[in-house]
């Protein structure tokens, strides 16, 4: 299937669309004495983290009811790790809330199951509001060449170290390098601090080496992962942390040792001195460890330059939804200056280009994200993203144990993505 | 069901499913005649649990059962493509599969004798009335009444690299250098899974235990003291068949529980690093979840049903022949 | 020489107890103190036994953070009540089994038993299209009735063999007496089972108290939440640290009453396995 002329024709549509006016939903309106009720799902308050659902439920909601009486909306704190399963059942039960704060992958998932409305075609404005997001951040909407949900928050990894650290491997700045950082490791061999960390071999966590490598993980069209996962590129830059972890230089971690010393511990306690992290990780540390000071700096170059991964959430308006007028009015208040400003201090980023200065402005440390922003690629938008991490993490794990090749733990990979992308 | 049978948790009363035998029939024969009269008594005390149970147990089941002939999809509106016995092919080819049922394999083995012998120790050490008893009956009974998902997190949390048991193994009994990744492979990792399934469940084989002992005959005891059989000669004569149905109980309600073992695993490695440490309900639950496969997650659960069932006859059977020559 | 034995086999027997016990005990007592430690000193070597220094930070912020007190007393409602009817509607099953001869009876216990061994897990789907089907979607009581259902199969199992127990003959002197079958029940089953029921009383509370699963797919609304999926919503994800200090005080909160409503009970509970649950 080719990809970019979908995308063509879905565009095309769309404005048709938009033009003959589509609002013509039938379902009952509220009025500000009778209210309808949006409910909204979500994971804002996860691990604990209440400043993000506070900023939710106690300012931006309200001033949404003031500047709407005729909607209400009760938004719904889902623990992360059950949220996926929850939407699942209620899926079945044709119970799904209104909107879904969904996590970019499940975009793809849920809209082929065919329980989300298709934004592109359905909201007058879409366009308009695409238009001002991160392209690489709307693309995770993209299913079948429609647009099923738009961005609300986003992330990207980047390199945090710290001044320990880069004492220990004899550096004036952050690796900003393959070659730097294999060196920075060849100096820390005897001091019991490991170069790298990190939590999994999944798409999330090896695609920015694969990238910045100069590797792909599928070609453009998303159609083929074979002669992308297996290129030369690909394999060197998975080769060069397979060496590191052969001379116990990277964490155990990194292939599902759920034991291991975390990433947002091991960097404040001297356990390792690079890790790829998010944007929220400065709250976590002003909290937990309040005495450290990471220090940020760009994914790593290689030979493909510095590319690291889009991360972060998507709103998606259910085919369920009674009040799809109302869900569309809150989806558009999502996109707005207020909504996304009032959640940058809680360490979302802002899905709005013509935001990006202003938020540095409010924290400076986030200019570095969104810079890698600017560079960062989706990982693959297809219904069993899933399967794809299980893939990686399956034929890497040896590959780091050193009971397969590198080339072979890839070439079987890609075989396999390979399959499952021909079944769409 | 749903509700009670997280594990070893699984109680005491099963016992008597498994060595269910008909009410004495002598008995029985002679009330018949006023039973007659009220013939319907017995279903008016059945009638409102087991409608509850089929409309909230059995027909969900038989629902579930369905699925896994299909291709199944979730939304109602999709059609599911009818795959007859697709699934089950699958899963006999799926080495993963089998990965993850020898997993379930080893953790039955691995919980199931510790929880019977240190089970049945224990309440041979604590049987004698004493002003410590009720203490130590507490202490041991303690893991069982806590919440799976509490200690799922609590043993993560002391088998991490950092973790109480390093430092115990490494610092202070110098045994291991201290440094052990439990979690980052197959075998350390259902080590630590089993231990927690250890620790949860000998208080619970314990007690049962404690209660059968407090059924042998004090006479055969002493009959067997006056014969000279010295200590092991009398528990091996006299108590083991004495307390043998308990014995079977206990390992089958243990079999049970050790094959449903699910959130213990899901907790602590998430069937990581790489699925190694999958069991068969882990690996059910991401075939139904994660990739939304609901058809092929039921067929594992139905193996998985059946396999129970069966060994549960097996057991029963052994029992009942052991039962009929014992001293009971 | 024969008493000396006697008291160093004693001595011995205690001291291998103890050690075992503290084993045991262990665990706990180190989820106990890691509740009153910052992140910092969560993983220090060699570890904290004490706190230093020690915080209720974790518990306030457990407390403060969430509902917890209306989750609480979600919990406690809904366990009382699913215990009391399951324990109702059992004992009913139970006594009929118990006592009566009648048509399909092993056939209707062995499908009760049969729904012991299936995976909870697996029914999720087709019990939450019933639950909306019966409009019990995200209130207590829906899951006060999956609760009760959930439990039943055991329970019965568990109390046909007190009344099994109780000697025949007690019931036919009643019936003589003219007591029809519910008075039978009423005032000669139950009382004289009540270590079963204690038994049953525990498991079944214990099972509801903890229930994740059900709660989470059939409520969603704050108000209907019980505290094992307060507890979730504190414990990370992914790669994020888990607050260990603050997952293991929300623990210990939830915790805290089963210990106690163990304790009241356990005397009941082990003259329960006594006269009635292995009797060979």
């Amino acid at each position: 299937m080719k990809r970019s002329t979908i995308i063509a024709v879905a565009v095309a549509a769309t404005v048709a669309v938009s033009a003959a006016g589509c609002s013509t939903a039938s379902e009952a309106e509220g009025t500000a004495d009778d209210p309808v009720t949006l409910t909204f799902w979500g994971a804002y308050g996860n691990g604990g983290n209440s400043t993000q659902a506070e900023v939710l439920n106690d300012t931006l909601i309200p001033s949404f009811e003031k500047a709407n009486p005729e909607i209400k909306v009760e938004y719904v704190d889902i623990p992360y790790d059950d949220l996926l399963k929850k939407l699942t059942t209620s899926a079945a039960g044709d119970e799904l809330p209104d909107l879904v704060r969904a996590d970019l992958g499940w975009v793809p998932k849920f809209a082929d199951l065919g329980v989300l409305v298709a934004l592109s075609d359905e909201m007058d404005n879409f366009q308009e509001l695409a238009d001002a997001t991160y392209p690489g951040v709307l693309s995770t909407n993209l299913y079948d060449g429609k647009y099923y949900g738009l961005p609300l928050d986003t992330n990207t990894r980047v390199l945090i170290t710290s001044q320990e650290a880069l004492d220990a491997q004899g550096l004036d700045a952050p690796p900003a390098t393959f070659e730097e950082f294999a060196a920075g490791a060849d100096a820390l061999s005897d001091s019991g601090m490991q170069v790298f960390a990190d939590g999994g071999l999944g798409a999330w966590n090896i695609s920015p080496w694969i990238w910045s490598g100069g590797g792909a993980i599928t070609d453009d069209e998303v159609t083929t992962s074979t002669g992308y996962l297996d290129s030369d590129e690909s394999v060197a830059a998975v080769q060069m942390l397979v060496d590191l972890y052969a001379n116990d230089q990277i964490s155990n971690g990194i292939i599902g040792n759920a034991g291991a010393t975390s990433t947002s511990e091991g960097l404040p306690g001297g356990n390792y001195a690079n890790i790829l992290d998010g944007p929220w990780m400065n709250g976590i540390w002003s909290e937990q460890f309040p005495e450290f000071t990471p220090i940020y700096a760009p994914m790593p170059a290689g030979d493909g330059g510095s590319v690291s991964v889009v991360g972060g959430e998507d709103i998606v308006l259910t085919s369920t939804s009674e009040h799809k007028d109302a869900a569309m009015k809150f989806i558009e208040f999502t996109q707005s200056e207020e909504f996304q400003m009032a959640l940058v201090p809680t360490g979302q980023l802002t899905v709005i280009s013509a935001l990006g200065d202003q938020q540095v402005e409010l924290l400076p440390y986030l200019e570095l994200f969104t810079d890698q922003l600017a560079t960062a690629k989706a990982r693959v938008a297809i219904p069993q993203a899933s399967e794809v991490d299980t893939i990686l993490n399956e034929a890497l794990v040896p590959a780091f144990e050193g009971t397969v090749t590198v080339r072979d733990a890839l070439t079987s990979a890609a075989q396999k993505i390979d399959e499952l992308l021909a079944e769409e | 069901m749903t509700v009670l049978r997280s594990g070893e948790r699984v109680s005491a009363g099963v016992a008597e499913v498994l060595s269910a035998t008909p009410a004495p029939p002598s008995r029985s024969r002679r009330m018949s005649r006023r039973r007659a009269a009220t013939a319907a008594t017995p279903y008016l005390f059945l009638a409102p649990g087991l409608v509850l149970f089929a409309v909230t147990v059995l027909y969900p089941t038989l629902q579930a059962f369905q699925m896994s002939f299909f291709d199944w999809k979730i939304v109602g509106s999709a059609t599911s493509e009818f795959l007859g016995l697709d699934n089950y092919a699958r899963a006999f080819t799926d080495d993963h599969f089998w990965l993850a049922l020898s997993n379930s394999g080893i953790y039955m083995v691995l919980t199931v004798a510790p929880q019977i012998v240190i089970g049945l120790g224990l309440a041979l050490l604590i049987q004698k009335k004493s002003p410590t008893q009720p203490l130590f009956r507490v202490l041991f009974y303690l893991p069982v009444v806590t919440s799976w998902v509490v200690v799922s997190f609590l043993f993560k949390f002391l088998f991490s690299d950092g973790g109480l048991i390093n430092f115990a193994l490494g610092d202070l009994l110098h045994v291991t250098n201290g440094d052990t990744a439990w979690l980052a492979d197959r075998w350390t990792g259902l080590i630590a899974i089993c231990a927690l399934g250890v620790w949860k469940g000998i208080g619970w084989s314990m007690m049962i235990f404690l209660a059968a002992l407090q059924g042998v005959p004090q006479a055969l005891i002493e009959a067997a003291n006056m014969d000279g059989a010295n200590r092991w000669q009398r528990f091996k004569v006299v108590t083991v068949p004495a307390i043998w149905p308990a014995i079977l109980f206990v390992t089958v309600m243990l079999v049970i529980g050790g094959f449903n073992v699910f959130i213990s695993v899901y907790l602590m490695t998430g069937g990581g690093p790489a699925g190694r440490t999958d069991v068969l309900l882990t690996y059910m639950y991401e075939q139904a979840f994660n990739n939304l496969d609901f058809g092929y997650g039921s067929a594992i659960a139905v193996i998985l049903t059946i396999m129970v069932f069966m060994l549960s006859v097996v057991q029963m059977k052994v029992f009942r022949d052991r039962n009929g020559g014992g001293a009971q | 020489m024969r008493k000396r034995n006697a008291a160093a086999g004693n001595a011995l027997r205690i001291v291998v107890l103890s050690i075992l016990a503290i084993i045991m005990v262990i665990p706990f007592l180190y989820m106990l103190s890691t509740s009153f430690k910052e992140q910092t000193f969560v993983f220090t070597n060699p570890p904290q036994f004490i706190p230093d220094p020690a915080t209720t930070a974790n518990y306030e912020q457990a407390i403060e953070s969430s509902d917890f007190v209306r989750y609480f007393l979600n919990s406690l409602v809904v366990a009382v009540i699913a215990t009391g009817l399951s324990l109702l509607v059992s004992s009913m099953m139970a006594y009929a089994f118990a006592r009566f001869q009648f048509r399909f009876k092993e056939i209707l216990f062995r499908v009760l038993l049969l729904g012991l061994m299936i995976p909870a897990i697996m029914l999720i789907i087709p019990q939450f299209i019933l639950a909306k089907n019966l409009n019990l979607l995200d209130s207590l009581l829906g899951l006060i009735l999956f609760y009760v259902a959930g439990s039943l199969a055991l329970n019965t199992f568990l109390l046909r063999g007190f009344f099994e127990s109780i000697p025949a003959e007690l019931d036919q002197a009643m019936q003589v007496d003219g007591a029809n079958a519910w008075l039978r029940y009423w005032k000669l089953a139950l009382p004289l089972a009540k270590p079963g029921l204690a038994t049953a009383t525990i498991f079944t509370f214990l099972a509801c108290w903890d229930e994740f699963t059900i709660a989470l797919t059939l409520t969603n609304s704050p108000e209907n939440r019980t505290l094992p999926i307060a507890i979730q919503l504190f414990a990370g994800q992914g790669n994020n640290a888990v607050q260990w200090g603050l997952v293991f005080a929300a623990s210990m909160i939830a915790v805290v009453p089963v210990i106690i409503v163990f304790l009241v009970f356990q005397r009941y509970f082990v003259q329960g396995l006594t006269s009635g649950a292995v009797k060979g």
